[in-house]
């Protein structure tokens, strides 16, 4: 297959990007977009030129680092699947790919399509996480939790934290990241204790970071990898006033 | 000001947004059907109308509550766009949108042309300022009245059998509302400028509703379905109720008489 790839090429966070055209010529279909990538920078090496840096880790669907838009969608335009996931087989023999960084303002450009996203991470740093006491774990049973919760909460902590949504999203908003991490958490018993202190902590470091508000376009639905759904935002939404609330009580 | 402080939230203030959203839906209602009095003709607008101007300390609360929604609608959503176009300095070079529809992405610019219809709206039919000629139109009827019976003091007259009045017919002067739309609505600018700001408004409430019930958190798996297409049923069947009006005073199906 042959393709016309346009990558957005960026020395460093300060200094001004544009985009280079490379043309591929006997690209396998069943090579990943990632693995078209690695097969040019080879060639980009044995130029010696500089090499596109992208992250990726996994290649397996299940990481989240792979981070790109190709022709204008986060991940690529394939429904739930992650870019390392995304086969050449996909596109159409001569398809020209325009693939950009993810764009947001939270997520600087650390070199070509890298971005740094430790935004999110500071979002669960927040309150993320449920505090245990050390020693041994009790009886997995001695904790009822319903089917339905257990479910839903599964559906929400599908999230692998890449950043589409906010990529997505034209007001580059963190809320479905945001909303999945806290409802992941809500839904179960063992998130209970800081349930209301973790839904404040982590929305006030969502606004912190400078991520902007949900317009409910739910682009971030459609390009999310892992299918996760809006209705977690409207529960985040809830789930927030009735903190609030009973935080001024 | 205390009062905006909710403006530091993004969630609190899309649920802002949301809750004037609904207040003002509300009066979109409630104001569609009183217009729609005008197919039953003069005296029952005009009676309406009449009406509500008598109810006095309850139309001024209504007027606030409006008002104040309108100004809290409008701010937040100013400063929620200003936040949202700093959070996305830079744009993608390729717009490849999956599901945000024009309606969605024209929230903001619907407002805005939404906003400066219903000033020129309030100019013309409320405050009758941009057209006079419209705005002073007032009709005769008739009353029944009693006849006060000499010096009679106003103890006297609690006391007094109705029988012992003389009921008459007195002429009293209202409002004519009917004459002044229909008047408004034969110029044909005014009723494009109306026929457009109502397609806006329906093409904003077709997003907004729906927002309004996410926000609120009113979703469901089969419900949000469900709701997604009734809200653009309703914000359709709005809009056509709307412009049916001016298309009725302009084809002459209403206020021949006038």
């Amino acid at each position: 297959m042959k393709f016309t790839l346009h990558i957005w090429r960026q020395k460093d966070t300060t200094s001004k990007g544009s985009f280079e055209t490379y043309k591929m010529e006997d690209v396998s279909e069943h090579m990943s977009l990632l693995e078209m990538i690695d097969v040019l920078n080879e060639q980009l090496i044995s130029e010696g030129k500089e090499p596109i840096a992208f992250d990726h880790d996994c290649r397996e669907g299940i990481c989240g680092a792979c981070s790109m838009t190709i022709n204008g969608r986060p991940h690529g335009n394939m429904k739930g699947t992650t870019t390392c996931q995304l086969h050449m087989r996909m596109f159409k023999d001569g398809d020209e790919l325009w693939i950009e960084p993810f764009r947001a303002r939270a997520f600087p450009v650390i070199k070509d399509l890298v971005v740094d996203r430790s935004a999110l991470d500071r979002i669960i740093a927040a309150g993320g996480y449920v505090t245990v006491n050390t020693g041994a774990a009790q009886d997995a049973n001695s904790i009822p939790v319903p089917k339905e919760s257990a479910d839903l909460a599964m559906d929400a902590a599908q999230c692998i934290g890449c950043g589409a949504c906010v990529a997505s999203c034209p007001n580059g908003a963190a809320m479905l990241f945001t909303a999945a991490k806290i409802m992941q958490l809500a839904l179960l018993p063992q998130g209970q204790p800081e349930r209301k202190k973790r839904a404040i902590a982590m929305i006030e470091q969502m606004d912190k970071e400078g991520f902007g508000a949900c317009r409910n376009y739910y682009e971030c639905e459609a390009n999310c990898p892992k299918n996760i759904s809006v209705r977690f935002i409207s529960r985040m939404n809830i789930e927030f006033l009735s903190a609030a609330t009973a935080k001024s009580m | 000001m205390a009062i905006f402080s909710f403006l530091r939230s993004t969630v609190l203030s899309k649920i802002v947004m949301a809750i004037t959203g609904v207040l003002l839906l509300l009066f979109i209602i409630g104001h569609l059907v009183g217009n729609l009095q005008i197919y039953l003709g003069p005296e029952p607008l005009n009676t309406y109308a009449q009406f509500l101007k008598s109810i006095g300390e309850i139309l001024w609360i209504v007027r606030i509550v409006l008002f104040v929604s309108l100004v809290l609608h409008i701010i937040t959503s100013l400063y929620l766009s200003s936040i949202n176009n700093s959070a996305k300095p830079v744009k993608y070079q390729v717009v490849n949108y999956a599901k945000a529809k024009i309606n969605s992405r024209s929230m903001l610019v619907t407002g805005i042309m939404i906003f400066a219809f219903i000033t020129y709206h309030l100019l013309h039919f409320t405050f009758g300022i941009t057209n006079p000629e419209h705005y002073e139109q007032h009709e005769l009827t008739v009353k029944k009245a009693y006849v006060l019976p000499g010096n009679v003091s106003e103890e006297q007259l609690k006391s007094m059998p109705k029988n012992c009045f003389v009921e008459q017919n007195i002429l009293t002067e209202r409002h004519d509302v009917y004459k002044m739309v229909v008047l408004g609505f034969r110029n044909p600018f005014i009723s494009l400028a109306y026929i457009v700001a109502v397609v806006l408004l329906g093409f904003h409430l077709s997003h907004a509703i729906k927002s309004c019930f996410h926000t609120l958190g009113v979703t469901g798996p089969k419900f949000t379905p469900w709701m997604e297409r009734c809200s653009t049923i309703f914000s359709i069947i709005i809009t056509l109720l709307y412009v049916s009006i001016p298309i009725s005073v302009l084809l002459g199906l209403v206020g021949g008489g006038v």
